[in-house]
């Protein structure tokens, strides 16, 4: 039993511990996966800054060869000196421009406005572009591109976000600023799927407080505006937020957001990388989302987990078989064997731990037997029970008729009891007919005068068996038989908790044997 | 007769006003605070709100900014002094520009932002918008605002963020708007401490307190505000655009 009791332990730790395993593993690879999206998201962050840079100067190189264009100059510098019709003007440059950049679409830009040296909209390409004449001055890139510079800027208006680039055109002596163009290229939801594309990660585009543009359904990024409102000022200070849990039904979503640079930033304009979150580390989301290629053979170790199941069962089993079962076995034979010897005992060294305990107590059980005295020995274990004087009843006999006990109480109404008599015996007490004594000699101990007459009868009776299947008497007396008697009654009144019990006489095998009745 | 009377009426007189003038506290001498403040780059460069780039374009020298940075220079905590009366100034807006971008007013003053030019703006004071909540400004039409607590305000437009009024509201009358080389004069302001804040980029970029019985001359360095982005190309005009002076080195620029 120690190793069967080892065995459980262990297999019990073991079980716990891959039991913990499970349970508490995901969550740090959870987290460490989340770590990895952020950082993933970190680095699209920064791979869209740097490509918003690289385009910003990409605009700016185109606008600056567009500004170079002689045609452009000529008509702006009469624009700017009020020269000619603005009208003429207007259409030339536009005229000009269409034919320089002929698939503004296909460029990926919106709109393409001329203007002179007063910041008066000669012309339009692309959106608007019937409206010229008024003024867009003060606009800081219009002024910077007419103070000589060449840059960028976003703007948000109308609800659209706009990147544009403006560059100063030259005179054709090429010694002062006779204009400026600007570029305004799309920022919406094309410019979205193309960063998508790039970066592999879904994009929303944020402006004043509103989703303008976004690669994800609005149920995801509706809630986008007010998560970054709550971190406006990380964004002012890191120019980007660290990564956001963004829940939407099911799913969870890891959002990073910066702002755009420019005038845009005053107008709440961001864009929002967003990934998708891990799946949550609790076990029915792990089981929920685990598919049938994870349990597939290949990616599952089946063989390994049979193996190792199949053992621990195989060594239990054994354990159990080495510890338990065959010292039972072993027991159940010996017991078998003891029935058939006289005095012989279990031998407790044989059997291990608490079978060793069991052989142990049964043979004071049986040493007990004994000393009470058999009444049968072919009801007594082994033979223990055997009198002494080879003569005596044997107090297992009473132990032995156990089976009988059903029918005592029912015995008490009348039908007899006693096999091989047919009859209740007889309440009074005949003196025994051989024993060389005249009398029947007062029976020693305080029975009462009942009891003592059933005894004195059935020693008469027993005597009287004894003869009859030729059994000798010699050495059998009253007191002592009386003496025995008393022991196994008062036994059995002790064991089944009765007012008296009764005996009766009776052949087994060929010999007189006695049969204890306890009557309630 | 009566003028030996009188003489000797009169002659304890002398001793009375002797006794009398210690309790009378002795007038401090009103001076002038002058000294220069260094903006950032980004607010000498007259282009607020950079883009990635910023570049000369190698033909042409690029000229100096038409748009004044807006400085102001207020001394506060002088006891004694009386704010600038309460009046309505005007501020006209036509198409992206704003004029004038900035106004000191004393305490109740009213603000009309008028809309001269065919774009339509919408106006507010982002910082708060309580005090002055966004409303559309279509074009001819204008907007009173009442400021009624001194104060620096920004008023924005929503649409276009270029076009950005700064309100000061002062409860003294020593203030002084910043040249274009920096320099800036105070004069009257009575010998004691004070604490001098400097208005610059649209906030309080500098606050510190000085001792107007001192001399010499202030030397005040802003410093930029924090995550402002830095021009990558230093305008050209850094000494403040020394060809436009700026006369009026004092009062509202209205």
């Amino acid at each position: 039993m120690f190793l069967s009791k080892i065995w459980f332990v262990l297999v019990a730790l073991f079980a716990g511990f891959a039991l913990s395993i499970a349970l508490t593993a995901p969550r740090p690879m959870a987290q460490r996966l989340e770590e990895l999206e952020g950082q993933r998201l970190d680095r699209a962050q920064y791979a869209t800054e740097q490509m918003l840079k690289v385009d910003a100067h990409k605009w700016i190189d185109r606008v600056a060869k567009l500004g170079r264009d002689a045609v452009l100059a000529e008509a702006l510098d009469g624009a700017s000196r009020g020269s000619g019709e603005l009208a003429v003007q207007h259409r030339t440059v536009q005229s000009r421009v269409m034919a320089l950049l002929p698939d503004l679409t296909g460029a990926g830009i919106s709109t393409i406005v001329a203007l002179d040296a007063n910041g008066r909209v000669v012309a339009r390409v692309g959106e608007d572009d019937k409206s010229f004449g008024e003024s867009i001055g003060g606009a800081e890139i219009i002024d910077d591109a007419l103070r000589g510079f060449l840059s960028d800027d976003v703007w948000g208006a109308g609800g659209h976000l706009l990147r544009v680039a403006a560059a100063p055109v030259l005179s054709k002596g090429r010694d002062r600023v006779v204009g400026a163009l600007y570029v305004g290229a799309e920022t919406g939801d094309g410019f979205s799927e193309r960063l998508k594309k790039n970066l592999d990660v879904d994009i929303a585009l944020l402006l004043r407080g509103k989703v303008v543009a976004s690669t994800l359904p609005a149920d995801v990024v509706g809630r986008l505006p007010d998560l970054i409102e709550q971190h406006r000022t990380e964004i002012e200070s890191l120019k980007r937020t660290p990564a956001l849990p963004i829940e939407a039904g099911n799913e969870t979503y890891l959002a990073v957001a910066a702002p755009f640079p420019g005038q845009a930033a005053q107008q709440q304009a961001y864009y929002v990388l967003i990934g998708k979150k891990p799946a949550r580390a609790d076990l029915p989301s792990l089981l929920a989302s685990t598919s049938a290629r994870d349990l597939g053979w290949a990616s599952f170790p089946w063989i390994s987990l049979l193996l190792t199941i199949a053992g621990a069962i195989g060594v239990g089993l054994f354990l159990q078989r080495w510890e338990v079962d065959r010292p039972i076995n072993r027991m159940r034979g010996e017991l078998r064997n003891l029935i058939r010897v006289d005095g012989a005992k279990l031998d407790d060294h044989k059997y291990p731990g608490g079978f060793g305990g069991i052989a142990r107590e049964m043979n004071a059980a049986m040493e007990h037997i004994a000393s009470l005295g058999g009444l049968s020995g072919a009801h007594a274990v082994g033979g223990a029970a055997h009198l002494p004087s080879g003569d005596m009843p044997a107090a297992g006999s009473a132990f032995g008729a156990e089976s009988h006990f059903a029918q005592p109480a029912r015995g008490l109404a009348g039908p007899p009891l006693i096999p091989g008599l047919g009859a209740p015996p007889p309440p009074a007490f005949a003196p025994p007919p051989t024993l060389g004594s005249d009398g029947p000699p007062p029976l020693p101990g305080a029975l009462p005068e009942e009891d003592e007459a059933h005894v004195r009868e059935v020693f008469e009776q027993f005597v009287a068996t004894k003869r009859e299947c030729g059994e000798p008497v010699t050495g059998l007396t009253i007191e002592k038989f009386s003496q025995r008697l008393r022991d196994n009654r008062a036994a059995l009144m002790t064991k089944h908790d009765c007012r008296t019990v009764r005996f009766s006489v009776y052949v087994k095998d060929g010999k007189a044997s006695l049969r204890a009745t306890p009557i309630k | 007769m009566t003028t030996p009377k009188l003489s000797r009426r009169l002659a304890p007189l002398p001793a009375l006003l002797a006794l009398a003038l210690p309790a009378v506290p002795a007038p401090t001498w009103a001076g002038t605070v002058h000294g220069t403040v260094r903006v950032p780059d980004a607010i000498r460069s007259g282009r607020m709100n950079q883009g990635y780039w910023r570049l000369e374009n190698g033909n042409v020298p690029v000229r100096p900014s038409t748009r004044k940075p807006g400085t102001v220079v207020v001394l506060e905590g002088i006891s004694g002094t009386h704010p600038p009366p309460p009046k309505t100034v005007s501020v006209e807006i036509s198409a992206l520009n704003a004029s004038p971008r900035f106004v000191v007013v004393g305490p109740g003053s009213v603000v009309e932002f008028k809309n001269t030019g065919k774009i339509t703006h919408e106006l507010s004071i982002p910082a708060d918008p309580t005090l002055m909540p966004i409303e559309r400004l279509n074009a001819g039409t204008f907007r009173h605002q009442k400021f009624g607590v001194p104060g620096g305000y920004l008023v924005r437009c929503a649409e276009y963020p270029s076009v950005a009024i700064s309100v000061i509201v002062v409860d003294s009358p020593f203030f002084a708007i910043v040249d274009d080389k920096g320099g800036f004069s105070i004069p009257g302001v009575p010998d004691t401490k004070a604490t001098l804040k400097v208005w610059a980029g649209g906030r309080w970029a500098h606050q510190e307190t000085v001792d107007t019985s001192g001399k010499q001359d202030l030397a005040i360095r802003v410093q930029a505000a924090k995550g402002a982005k830095e021009a990558d190309v230093k305008d050209a005009e850094g000494k403040e655009g020394d060809d436009s002076k700026d006369p009026d080195s004092k009062g509202s620029a209205e």
